[in-house]
């Protein structure tokens, strides 16, 4: 794309998610939702082949459904309250179909279907930016309509999503669609802590958009969009082969890395508020992300696939890609756990 | 008739709806959007928004429909679509119109009708008032809050408007 075009429409995507997180006036909230959607459909529609048009449309369609649906009841919110404001108490049934909405736009689960097709359908940096920053927008106006979110709804979201995006997620070869069930597990993770500590939901949040980062990052790097292109990283970047090890146990939540850090504050809180089966629903089904993180591992770093002779040569060329950045967020994503004492910085 | 016209203008709003959204080829769609951009406005009309209410005619049908009209006749198609050649079209086109024609008989035969919001037949809609708005027009009043308290709102609008232009053109690049 035209480079003085491509910087106007990311910083229209940028600029729409920041309205979308600053303002507390809900027709704001739409007009920031509709910008961000607008401008990210070039993005999504960066090559321009079938696939990628599909999934860009499908992309479109799920978000502008879920768009009007927020706002016809932005509309009977402001029938039954009289006013605007974001973070005054909401009406339940608003609530409700608000909570709704916001989950087609998170790819919660039952509303998880356009996720795998569409990350599949784009290109890696693309899809890096839409399992990213396009989670932060809706997931700040659920941040500020916590306090009246219906317990049934939200829960049974979060441990719906976690349960697909385990189960989902087994069968596949495909990198990107991976890390879209991924991310409706992490999605689930999140949701799950909403109404009892939001600001876990951001420390989860934030870790999630870190490690995802350092993935995607990693996979770029290598230009690898399968797990038998994977499989041949030692020959390619044998330091890759290692971080990928390490990123892929962080993603599975495993202790001593910061992938550890959410499961286990979401883990403390649920506890906390009296909740025994639900995290460990969680817990259990999180097990699933974690094997086919596993598999993963097992075809990068801890086997070597049989190969022919002329692909055992491609270590001689230097990979040209310029990945910045990408040394800090390996450290963020695997060595944060013996920070977590600072979370006191809470209480 | 008159203390019902809003109640037959949304019905039959929501039938120019269904028109077009029981997919006929694009002309016959865009038919279906002058009517309802044309009953948009008298809507809007019945409660006092006059220029608002023409602005739809103006810029929404005047400005933005002409412009669909005209792209859509430089991409015919040889037999377009009407609502009864295809069964598919006219059994959507007869879904929705049942549906809208049952729910208006049910609004007009209870007196009190909570589907959403509680509202009391369709005369409800006559005495519809949120409170006392003064001498001045709420609509005008709202305009020119617009335009000077809420020049953040037009930056907004207005820069939305020029990436739609910019997004449409990456988008039908096609290279």
């Amino acid at each position: 794309m035209n480079p003085p075009i491509f910087i106007i429409i990311m910083l229209t995507v940028i600029s729409g998610t920041m309205i979308v997180v600053t303002t507390s006036h809900w027709l704001l909230v739409w007009i920031g939702f509709e910008m961000n959607l607008l401008a990210i459909i070039p993005i999504l529609m960066k090559k321009y082949n079938p696939r990628a048009m599909e999934a860009a449309t499908k992309y479109f369609l799920t978000q502008a459904a879920a768009s009007m649906i927020l706002m016809m009841w932005i509309i009977i919110n402001l029938l039954h309250s009289g006013q605007w404001t974001v973070l005054k108490d909401l009406n339940p049934m608003a609530s409700i179909m608000m909570t709704t909405a916001l989950a087609m736009k998170l790819g919660l689960a039952p509303f998880h279907f356009w996720v795998p097709e569409v990350t599949q359908g784009i290109s890696m940096s693309s899809g890096l930016i839409l399992l990213t920053w396009q989670k932060i927008a809706p997931l700040s106006i659920l941040y500020q309509i916590s306090s009246t979110i219906n317990p049934n709804l939200i829960l049974t979201m979060s441990i719906l999503s976690v349960m697909i995006g385990g189960w989902g997620g087994l069968n596949q070869t495909q990198l990107r669609k991976i890390m879209a069930y991924s991310s409706i597990a992490h999605m689930g993770w999140m949701t799950a802590i909403m109404m009892y500590s939001p600001t876990m939901m951001i420390l989860n949040l934030t870790i999630y958009i870190i490690m995802t980062l350092t993935t995607f990052m990693l996979f770029m790097h290598n230009s690898t969009t399968t797990t038998a292109s994977l499989s041949q990283t030692w020959n390619k970047t044998p330091l890759i082969t290692s971080l990928i090890l390490v990123l892929m146990m962080s993603l599975g939540g495993l202790p001593p890395l910061s992938g550890f850090i959410p499961k286990w504050m979401i883990i403390q809180e649920l506890t906390k508020n009296e909740l025994i089966m639900m995290p460990t629903l969680l817990a259990m089904t999180a097990l699933l992300n974690l094997y086919f993180y596993m598999r993963l591992t097992y075809t990068t770093a801890l086997t070597m696939f049989p190969s022919n002779n002329s692909m055992k040569m491609k270590w001689r060329f230097e990979c040209t890609k310029k990945m910045t950045f990408l040394p800090p967020l390996v450290v963020m994503s695997t060595m944060l756990l013996p920070l977590a004492p600072m979370l006191s910085i809470l209480d | 008739m008159m203390t019902y016209i809003v109640f037959i203008l949304s019905t039959v709003f929501v039938v120019s709806f269904v028109s077009f959204s029981s997919k006929p080829s694009p002309i016959y769609g865009g038919f279906g959007l002058i009517v309802a951009g044309g009953i948009g406005c008298g809507i809007v009309l019945n409660f006092g928004g006059s220029f608002l209410g023409l602005m739809v005619f103006l810029i929404y049908l005047g400005g933005m429909l002409v412009v669909f009209g005209y792209t859509t006749a430089m991409a015919t198609e040889p037999y377009p679509e009407a609502w009864t050649s295809n069964k598919a079209v006219l059994a959507m086109f007869i879904t929705g119109v049942l549906a809208e024609l049952l729910t208006a008989c049910y609004i007009l035969k209870e007196d009190e009708v909570e589907v959403v919001f509680k509202f009391n037949g369709a005369g409800d809609w006559v005495i519809y008032d949120t409170g006392d708005s003064g001498f001045f027009s709420e609509e005008a009043m709202g305009i020119a809050a617009l335009y000077s308290y809420g020049t953040w709102l037009v930056v907004v609008t207005g820069w939305s408007l020029l990436i739609g232009v910019m997004v449409i053109m990456e988008v039908t690049r096609g290279n």
